[in-house]
């Protein structure tokens, strides 16, 4: 993952001297492309463009395309893969002393890697030649003081074997990246030279490029879904990891939640405590935003005139996007010590701090108002006018039309938007770490200080993480639960919305 | 005849056929700077069908929604002018608009069913305005309005499917329907027939022709034929004005404006 990271950045920043020129060649070669295949397809129509089977610049596109697309897809490929193939390569070669004294492999890899990237570092300055550079040797040369002097601070002094490792990486690298100069160049002049040659009067430029289009989009498409099926998968293999080292009954029906470093198996990590806080702050949240939002949204859309609405509709959207951290602040410093002044210990005495589900849940509910009236809003003005006329007209009330025509065919797409809230408030994290505390309990009472699944992700991954402990992969398995908790209700309103959504087409 | 047809309290006395139902007095009509009616007087009578036709713009269906304020609907259209329904200003402070609809109802150009059942449809109306004390009267108003706009005999084994599931021209019969059962003493129709097949349009128009024993009926349509078929009065509208207003068969055979001749025989429009 890590490698992969590098090798893009590398590529993006020009790591490779070569990277932005080879760009440049290969949209020089498209251009190229482009023109000459305009320009045979005119030829060989002795200049009547419409004695083509399509119009000109469709065979300079469909050119300059063959030059792109094979030459790119190579050069993300190779660029994803060599750096993966020179680590192993290099990795191999390690001698079997070096990793026994120091720690693992991936250590000593480290120190090659930085090592390597100093050199790079101190060529492209100038304070070394690229000669003199192959020939560094450690009794010689002070190579940690070297490096440091051009802003490279290597962990330890360099030893003979680490630098004979460096300089193979480096030289290594280097073979590669000419080698993949070499090889997109020559992709993109081997896809110019097809294009150019199957540029004949009859060829389908038109239908080709549509073709590559769609590919070009099916590929856009495949990337998001593979990410999902990505993100979902990392999930699944440490919540495995997690389950391996902890019985799944006492995590999905376990009451209480106590990790403590070190505690094993048989600590309690309990997701019931959590789930139930989860819940209950959404219920709340949920409680305060639907019908304000829904209220808000049916005033909007009904009865407000086109200028309250259009002052009033972008400042609600404001609201949507002010961050959620924010909203943690005014949870945390406003609202919670106005609770605690008529419900704590000066008031009714149920409230013993300023953290509580009722603090997280009422100002959760205030952020999710304008999420609410503005999905609400939309969808309310997209029932068709002729329903409202035709009620009007049969002497209903606009209150009445509301009622009984507008909000049961808005009504899927309203339901809708009340799970997209709920999935959202689920998922809520900031607000819940600052307003609604830190302990995992069970407890009808809305004052008391719960906490959430996402709150305890946080607070499981933060610090000094071990991540072959079962209080710490227990995050995982929280946000598989999440995952598939929050998926449902997509599912869910999904299918609601779809099963009703012909009523007024 | 039109006692027996209100079956819930006392209604005003019914006008004698002289008297004409619904009269508008220099009436204008203006869409933020568009002057889209100017000057417009016509008297409507009960028990008779009225067909307002003209070319596409000329403001007809804009004066049709005057009849019954629908235009309140719409915050940039100011009306000015006297229109009287039995005498009484239907623009007064002190006219529920509401209330006024329900004795003007309206059938749009587009058939537009409330997405609920056939018998809620029908329904509708008649459950707002209190219409009916118990459901087996409710019952009655639905099937009596079901066949009077000639829909009964489709419908009456799948009352309870869904009103949008119909055929365009059995949607707009349910929609006539839908305002014949909340009563009303004017019915009001924006061009009833333009999105229906001939079929279907030949049985809204004998259902215009029964609708007249009961109501007057206002129709705004496009068919020169049509308004021929189904009206005893036209009146003829161009650019706004009101040019003229008659018999139809005077209207037809006779008219007295040059603009209505060249409308009627196709030269403008």
């Amino acid at each position: 993952m890590a490698l992969t990271r590098r090798a893009a950045t590398n590529f993006f920043a020009g790591g490779d001297m070569s990277a932005s020129i080879l760009l440049l060649c290969l949209a020089a070669l498209a251009t190229l492309g482009f023109f000459l295949g305009r320009s045979r397809a005119l030829a060989a129509a002795e200049g009547k463009a419409s004695d083509l089977h399509s119009r000109p610049h469709y065979y300079g596109v469909n050119a300059a395309l063959m030059v792109l697309l094979p030459a790119l897809a190579l050069l993300a490929l190779w660029s994803v893969i060599a750096p993966l193939t020179i680590k192993a390569q290099i990795a191999q070669s390690v001698p079997q002393e070096l990793v026994a004294e120091g720690a693992s492999l991936d250590l000593v890899m480290t120190d090659v890697r930085n090592l390597a990237d100093g050199l790079n570092t101190a060529v492209k300055q100038g304070v070394i030649s690229e000669a003199k550079s192959h020939s560094l040797t450690t009794d010689t040369t002070d190579i940690r003081a070297l490096l440091g002097g051009v802003g490279v601070a290597l962990g330890s002094d360099v030893t003979p074997e680490v630098l004979g490792l460096a300089k193979h990486y480096r030289a290594t690298t280097r073979a590669s990246g000419l080698w993949k100069t070499g090889l997109v160049l020559a992709a993109g002049l081997a896809g110019l030279m097809l294009a150019y040659l199957r540029t004949t009067k009859e060829f389908r430029a038109r239908n080709s490029v549509e073709k590559t289009v769609r590919a070009v989009l099916v590929f856009a498409a495949g990337i998001a879904i593979l990410t999902t099926i990505g993100i979902f998968l990392a999930l699944i293999f440490n919540t495995v990891e997690f389950f391996r080292l902890y019985n799944w009954q006492d995590y999905l029906f376990g009451t209480t939640w106590q990790p403590h470093s070190g505690g094993g198996a048989s600590q309690p990590l309990g997701l019931v405590p959590l789930l139930w806080g989860t819940l209950y702050i959404s219920l709340i949240a949920l409680v305060v935003a639907v019908p304000i939002g829904l209220f808000a949204a049916i005033y909007l859309a009904e009865y407000a005139s086109a200028r309250v609405r259009s002052t009033v509709k972008p400042l609600l959207e404001v609201l949507a996007g002010i961050p959620s951290i924010v909203y943690g602040l005014f949870a945390l410093l406003t609202v919670g010590p106005m609770l605690m002044s008529v419900f704590g210990n000066e008031g009714l005495g149920w409230m013993q701090g300023a953290s509580s589900v009722m603090t997280a849940g009422l100002v959760m509910g205030i952020m999710l108002i304008p999420f609410v009236s503005s999905l609400s809003d939309d969808i309310i003005t997209a029932v068709p006018q002729a329903l409202r006329d035709g009620s009007l007209g049969l002497g209903a009330t606009p209150s009445e039309t509301i009622r009984q025509v507008v909000l049961p065919a808005a009504l899927p797409g309203i339901v809708g938007a009340v799970i997209l809230a709920a999935s959202r408030a689920i998922g809520e994290t900031m607000l819940v770490v600052f307003g609604a505390g830190a302990a995992g309990k069970l407890s009808l009472n809305p004052f008391e200080a719960m906490t959430t699944v996402t709150a305890k992700i946080v607070s499981q991954l933060t610090g000094d993480a071990d991540f072959t402990a079962p209080e710490v992969l227990v995050a995982y398995a929280l946000g598989t639960t999440l995952f598939v908790v929050t998926l449902c209700l997509n599912v869910l309103a999904q299918i609601i919305v779809s099963k009703y959504r012909e009523q007024y087409t | 005849m039109l006692d027996a047809t209100h079956p819930n309290g006392p209604q005003t006395e019914t006008p004698v056929s002289t008297q004409s139902k619904l009269s508008a007095k220099d009436v204008n009509v203006h869409y933020g700077d568009t002057h889209a009616i100017k000057d417009v007087n016509v008297e409507i009578d009960d028990k008779t069908v009225t067909a307002f036709i003209g070319p596409s713009g000329c403001g007809k269906s804009t004066f049709l929604r005057c009849l019954n304020r629908m235009n309140d609907t719409i915050d940039i259209c100011r009306v000015t002018g006297l229109i009287t329904l039995d005498g009484e200003d239907i623009y007064n402070p002190k006219v529920d608009p509401v209330q006024l609809r329900a004795k003007v109802g309206m059938v749009f150009q587009k058939p537009n069913p409330f997405p609920k059942s056939i018998f809620d449809n029908v329904a509708y109306g008649p459950r707002i305005h209190g219409m009916a004390a118990d459901k087996a009267a409710l019952e009655q108003i639905v099937e009596t309005a079901l066949k009077r706009a000639a829909l009964w005999g489709e419908v009456k084994d799948r009352l309870h499917a869904p009103g949008t599931g119909l055929s365009g021209g059995q949607q707009q019969r349910l929609c006539i329907a839908r305002a014949v059962a909340t009563e009303p003493e004017v019915l009001l129709m924006d061009e009833p027939c333009s999105a229906l097949d001939p079929i279907a349009t030949a049985q809204v128009e004998e259902l215009i022709d029964e609708l007249r024993q009961n109501f007057s009926v206002v129709i705004v349509t496009h068919s020169m034929q049509q308004a021929a078929r189904v009206s005893q009065k036209t009146a003829f509208f161009h650019l706004g004005n009101l040019v003229e207003f008659g018999e139809t068969s005077q209207i037809f055979t006779n008219p007295h404006d040059a603009r209505t001749e060249s409308y009627i025989t196709g030269r403008i429009g």
